[in-house]
């Protein structure tokens, strides 16, 4: 019980603190946030994408790392979406802050996708089965960009 | 060439049919029909679909180019030089189809002539600049590791944009060949199944006298072309 009391208050601080720093982080640097946290999911996504389509060895242990990290990296970029960086100059469209509840719900199907491919890739499912999972959060990935994303 | 490629005679004239479209260009004309299709539906849905949007729009690519060498080297209704024609001809066709005149034409008539070079062009350069596109997710033509990635981010927005003049030229296409089968009564559409047209006599004699080149040349250009594109695009070992 004691233990638990102690989490949620760590918990709260943790959010408090997080809150916080959003409240004070320059947009610009809000902006840094969101597109490092982009790229970094497109450098371990790739590969598994390379590799569910024989375009590289098929490797289960990188699968099964980059899987891991993208199910925390994929939670990361939403974070710098603040209505403050609306004005920064980015391949953002204005509905992300315009229609921000679909934004979300996009973002959230992405994580949930993605979620799915790390749960996949740690259970040490096949090959066809991975393929399957990244299907789906490259399908989340680009539901979002077509429609939140400026067409370069 | 010896075809002369209309006729001024009034509708209603005796017409007989005449094999003006080779198997080749039927079979290339609803393959790639096919697979615009396809690309359409896989290039929006993304996923896995996009490994076979690569795969379909190499088929393209061997496709088109097939088309050009046998617009040199296929049938004559199939070259470009018997449907090729100038701006005057060009306007004049257009007068008589604003006056509802038919005329018609053993090959592409030279409005239709026209749409056939553009699109070929559009589908070279929608394929071309495929070879070297990248979606930022997980796909990336064959060709995009040997340029850099702002050069590719460009021909990707060419690659997107010209979908949208392929759209266009498609949806004239369309109505063009309604126009002449609601307005002019002339079933252009069977035509490409079947590769007949009914075609005022002296036309179809003109035809029948004009050479049809082997369908074995046809696989054979298909393979060249093949061979060219799997050149381009073949991995790296």
């Amino acid at each position: 019980m004691k233990r638990i009391a102690m989490l949620c208050t760590a918990a709260a601080l943790g959010v408090t603190l997080s809150a916080g720093a959003l409240a004070q982080a320059k947009p610009e640097r809000l902006v840094d946030q969101r597109q490092a946290g982009m790229n970094l999911i497109g450098w371990y996504f790739g590969p598994i994408g390379a590799m569910v389509q024989d375009k590289m060895p098929y490797d289960a242990n990188v699968v099964k790392r980059n899987a891991g990290y993208l199910a925390t990296l994929s939670m990361m970029p939403i974070e710098g979406f603040q209505a403050s960086t609306k004005d920064v100059k980015s391949d953002a469209k204005p509905e992300v802050w315009s229609d921000h509840d679909t934004f979300k719900s996009r973002m959230k199907d992405m994580q949930d996708a993605i979620a799915k491919l790390n749960t996949v890739a740690q259970a040490g499912a096949d090959k066809d089965a991975v393929k399957a999972a990244f299907g789906g959060a490259g399908k989340a990935c680009k539901a979002c960009h077509d429609d939140f994303r400026v067409k370069k | 060439m010896g075809t002369p490629d209309s006729s001024n005679q009034p509708h209603g004239a005796a017409q007989v049919s005449a094999r003006v479209w080779d198997l080749p260009v039927r079979l290339f004309h609803w393959t790639l029909v096919a697979l615009l299709a396809f690309q359409l539906f896989s290039g929006k849905t993304g996923g896995n679909w996009m490994q076979w949007h690569g795969y379909a729009g190499y088929t393209i690519l061997a496709l088109v180019l097939f088309r050009i060498l046998w617009g040199f080297a296929g049938s004559t209704t199939a070259r470009f030089s018997s449907f090729l024609a100038g701006p005057a001809r060009a306007v004049e066709f257009l007068r008589r189809l604003v006056r509802r005149e038919p005329v018609a034409h053993a090959s592409h008539n030279p409005l239709g002539g026209w749409m056939v070079v553009v699109l070929l062009a559009a589908l070279l350069v929608q394929a071309g600049t495929g070879l070297f596109a990248n979606d930022d997710i997980a796909t990336e033509g064959p060709l995009a590791r040997h340029i850099s990635k702002d050069l590719s981010d460009r021909l990707t927005t060419i690659h997107y944009w010209n979908l949208n003049f392929i759209l266009a030229l498609v949806a004239a296409h369309v109505a063009a060949v309604l126009f002449h089968w609601r307005v002019l009564k002339e079933n252009l559409i069977g035509a490409m199944f079947t590769g007949d047209k009914l075609l005022p006599a002296d036309l179809a004699r003109e035809v029948a006298a004009a050479r049809t080149a082997s369908s074995w040349r046809a696989l054979a250009l298909v393979a060249v072309a093949a061979a060219a594109v799997y050149v381009i695009v073949k991995p790296v070992v």
